[in-house]
């Protein structure tokens, strides 16, 4: 390291030198540019501006440092690897970024609990692995998942492609560990299945958003890896066909572990970074799959092929390989970030329906951007009614940015009228918060706010956001 | 923002270039130096959130954190394929070091290594005592090896190697530096001008044995005009030595991270290898070694710490050979391996495929 960084680096202000004697010195920046590098996390256009980031190592430094914050009225944000997606982990009111990545040991996998147990700055990907070297399954497989924490993931409620029939991350989330705004340590849960000791203070947190509390180990469930999987592709010659696919597949008696959809814009831009030949001409593609044992996985690929053909697939294929399929799969997951290839600014939704309703949204959200003459990319979870619209623009063109938001609103209220949400799965955080009375009531805001000040009683946890 | 309103551009970077990234953090992961520190700061969304800084103006070019992090960064490129969005982080580093490192910021050992290698005569003269291959090609069409500049003074068997596999290759010693060291250390214009020399210098398909010159020649140059090594045998079906009777020789390798982040090539080494041993894929064969060019000369501490997984790798798997596409990784590998004192014989790919027939397991049972 230079000299003349070294002491950029060093602590100027009292606030960071107190957190010095708390982590070390070598963790704690304050540095124009390192502040810098946190004060934005993947979501579009948000931004704010940090007094300091923190690397704690263990719950007891993450107390002290909560303990400092809660005694001088500082904000403090709890972040991952920043890979938000609603403004999450965007320090809006300055203050401490607290980076957890530090805190990353895998303390334990158990096949005989069937769970594992790690602090919250493992990687999604890391558990995964670990959990299928002895034959298990952590289900919950947000698009993110090879840089994403676990604690983030937690915090945030992500889905992923398998929650049609595996559920989310709250459905894995046995029990917590976390420290209070105040400082004190509290554990939620445990190792049980059944545990009906108390409020379920776990679910609570999980999609809490870093209002509530900082979460420093993390109980997870596990499932018996299924004996093998299967994936197949359908081609539509429009989004709504294969939406119409989608209500067939699941009215024919099959729960399949993937169900995902792209819309033509998509089709060509994850081409264009993946090159595993999808067909760029047709209208959308239906990407279908199963797991189990393999006579039931390939029974219900079957059905599900024939569900699509009944709808008017232009073209089915099954994956003849694992291979194959993890291609077909993994590209899919890179759907969001490959719109990017397109122009520079890529705001991205997440609304979701009832399942059965998903066709009306496709066709609605294409009408919307037809209105407003904007370049609209759909991809989603096809399965379980969450859409991903994504409005690719020019971020210098201020008239599309702001007919992109205008658009939002409207989808956003469609969704809620249709008996859905404003999110599925990226969070409310900043970008979403003014939507939240429309879809709750007044009442339900107020409780939010209750329940936020029996946490953090001095509102020092990512304020601004959830229960603010 | 994400992005600055056009036309409060400060003109360091091409906006294209500087434009396409979303900040998805799918980089992070696959970035050594986030490896090291686990800070965002070194990692390449942040590398580029700081790029974007000084070019807005909302830091100053020269702000510590901006001048540590151009340097830290090992330009290992590493980023590129796991990038959804298609963000050309090595042209925006390039672009980044052609701003920050001017002559007068540069390290002295820096200005030495570049001084060196800006003439003709004096990397010719870096050959001179050294056997490095010399004379006029075989083939039908026009084809060249090239020589490389450090690469002749210190390895001069890897160019002899890459002519016995292939007397096709025609290699005039009369041939300057590709430009990549220039290209990489602030010096983009120079080290164009060198590849585009060098271009005129070698008639037909150049063909080299160090990735980091192939991806920079193929870059000014085009890929029609350059190919890899491996890349060329492997076109051309070339057949190699028949291997060696007895124990066949556990063989790690390897990647040149420009060859494999820059040109894709990762395939054709791996199959050349395995003709020739059993092949052993390390946890860490595609991640940059730490050499990194001038990384290791610059920054020889951080280099070491990122050196040291692959040292641990090769000792775990008791490799009898491990083999190496630049000389870059060559003077890394050698030297860490010696230090550790590991039984492991590291080779350059071209010298390994030449002396196959040679080389036997000496692994202890």
């Amino acid at each position: 390291m230079s000299p003349l960084l070294r002491a950029a680096r060093a602590p100027g202000s009292g606030l960071a030198r107190r957190l010095e004697e708390i982590v070390g010195s070598a963790h704690v920046r304050e540095d124009a540019g390192a502040l810098l590098t946190f004060s934005t996390d993947a979501t579009p256009l948000e931004r704010g501006d940090p007094d300091c980031v923190v690397f704690p190592a263990t719950t007891e430094e993450v107390a002290e440092v909560l303990t400092v914050a809660n005694e001088r009225r500082i904000p403090v944000v709890p972040r991952g690897s920043g890979t938000n997606l609603s403004g999450g982990t965007v320090p809006h009111h300055g203050g401490i970024v607290l980076v957890l990545t530090r805190m990353n040991a895998l303390k334990e996998v158990s096949s005989d609990d069937l769970v594992a147990v790690c602090e919250p700055g493992v990687r999604t990907i890391e558990l995964a692995q670990a959990a299928a070297a002895e034959r298990m399954l952590f289900p919950p497989d947000p698009g993110s998942q090879t840089t994403a924490t676990l604690g983030g993931n937690v915090a945030e409620c992500s889905g992923g492609l398998r929650a049609l029939k595996y559920g989310i991350t709250r459905d894995y989330v046995l029990g917590v560990e976390a420290v209070l705004a105040t400082g004190e340590v509290v554990r939620t849960g445990g190792r049980l299945v059944k545990d009906v000791a108390g409020y379920d203070l776990s679910r609570l947190l999980c999609g809490s958003e870093g209002t509530l509390a900082v979460m420093t180990e993390l109980t997870l469930r596990l499932l018996p890896a299924p004996e093998a999987s299967g994936t197949g592709m359908a081609y539509f010659p429009d989004l709504a066909d294969a939406a119409r696919a989608v209500s067939r597949v699941l009215a024919s008696g099959v729960l399949p572990v993937t169900l995902e959809f792209l819309d033509q814009v998509c089709i060509g831009t994850v081409e264009d970074y993946a090159r595993i030949g999808l067909d760029t001409a047709a209208g959308a593609l239906l990407i279908f799959g199963q797991d189990g044992d393999q006579r039931s996985i390939d029974a219900d690929l079957a059905r599900m092929a024939g569900a699509c053909e009944a709808e008017g697939a232009t073209q089915v294929r099954i994956a003849g390989s694992p291979a194959e399929a993890s291609e077909v799969l993994e590209a899919r997951r890179a759907a969001l970030p490959s719109l990017s290839r397109l122009e520079p600014l890529t705001l991205l939704e997440d609304a979701t329906v009832p399942r059965s309703r998903i066709a009306e949204m496709v066709e609605y959200i294409q009408e919307v951007a037809r209105r407003h003459e904007l370049k609209i990319g759909t991809f989603g979870h096809a399965g379980d009614g969450n859409l991903h619209p994504t409005v690719v623009l020019d971020p210098a063109d201020a008239g599309a940015v702001r007919r992109a938001h205008v658009a939002f609103a409207e989808i956003f209220a469609r969704a809620i009228d249709l008996g859905g949400t404003i999110t599925g799965e990226h969070g409310v955080g900043m970008v979403k918060l003014k939507y939240m009375e429309r879809q709750h009531g007044p009442e339900y805001l107020a409780l939010l706010r209750r329940i936020k000040a029996a946490f953090d009683p001095n509102g020092i946890l990512n304020p601004g956001k959830l229960g603010s | 923002m994400t992005s600055p309103p056009v036309g409060e551009r400060r003109g360091i970077f091409t906006p294209e270039l500087l434009d396409r990234c979303i900040s998805c953090g799918f980089c992070l992961p696959a970035c050594p130096t986030y490896g090291l520190t686990g800070e965002e700061t070194s990692s390449p969304r942040g590398r580029i959130n700081l790029m974007r800084a000084i070019e807005t103006g909302q830091l100053a070019v020269d702000d510590p954190t901006v001048v540590e992090e151009s340097s830290f960064c090992l330009g290992c490129r590493a980023c590129e394929p796991v990038c959804p969005a298609g963000v050309q982080y090595g042209a925006l580093l390039e672009e980044w070091r052609d701003e920050l490192w001017r002559p007068e910021r540069r390290p002295w050992r820096l200005r030495a290594l570049l001084w060196a290698v800006d003439a003709r005569a004096r990397v010719r003269l870096m050959g001179v005592a050294r056997r490095h291959a010399k004379g006029a090609g075989e083939g039908a069409e026009p084809a060249s090896l090239m020589l490389g500049c450090f690469e002749r003074a210190l390895y001069p068997r890897v160019s002899r190697s890459a002519r016995e596999l292939d007397p096709s290759l025609a290699a005039p010693p009369a041939q300057g530096c590709c430009g990549a060291l220039h290209a990489h250390n602030g010096e983009l214009e120079r080290g164009n001008a060198l590849a585009r020399e060098l271009g005129e210098a070698l008639p037909g398909t150049i063909v080299t044995t160090s990735g980091g010159c192939s991806a920079h020649l193929a870059s000014v140059l085009g890929p029609e005009r350059v190919k890899e090594l491996s890349q060329w045998l492997a076109g051309r079906g070339s057949t190699v030595d028949e291997p060696a009777t007895g124990a066949r020789p556990r063989i790690g390798f390897q990647d040149s991270c420009h060859a494999r982040n820059g040109l894709g090539v990762g395939k054709e080494p791996r199959e050349l290898i395995a003709t020739v041993g059993e092949y052993v894929e390390l946890p860490s064969a595609a991640a940059c070694c730490g050499a990194a060019g001038t990384y290791a000369i610059l920054r020889p501490e951080d280099s070491a710490r990122v050196l040291d997984r692959h040292l641990d790798e090769i000792a775990d798997a008791d490799l009898d050979v491990l083999a190496v596409a630049n000389p870059g990784c060559y003077r890394q590998l050698q030297q860490g391996i010696k230090r550790r004192r590991l039984r492991t014989k590291v080779l350059h790919l071209a010298e390994l495929l030449a002396d196959a027939d040679r080389i036997v397991s000496h692994r202890s049972a």
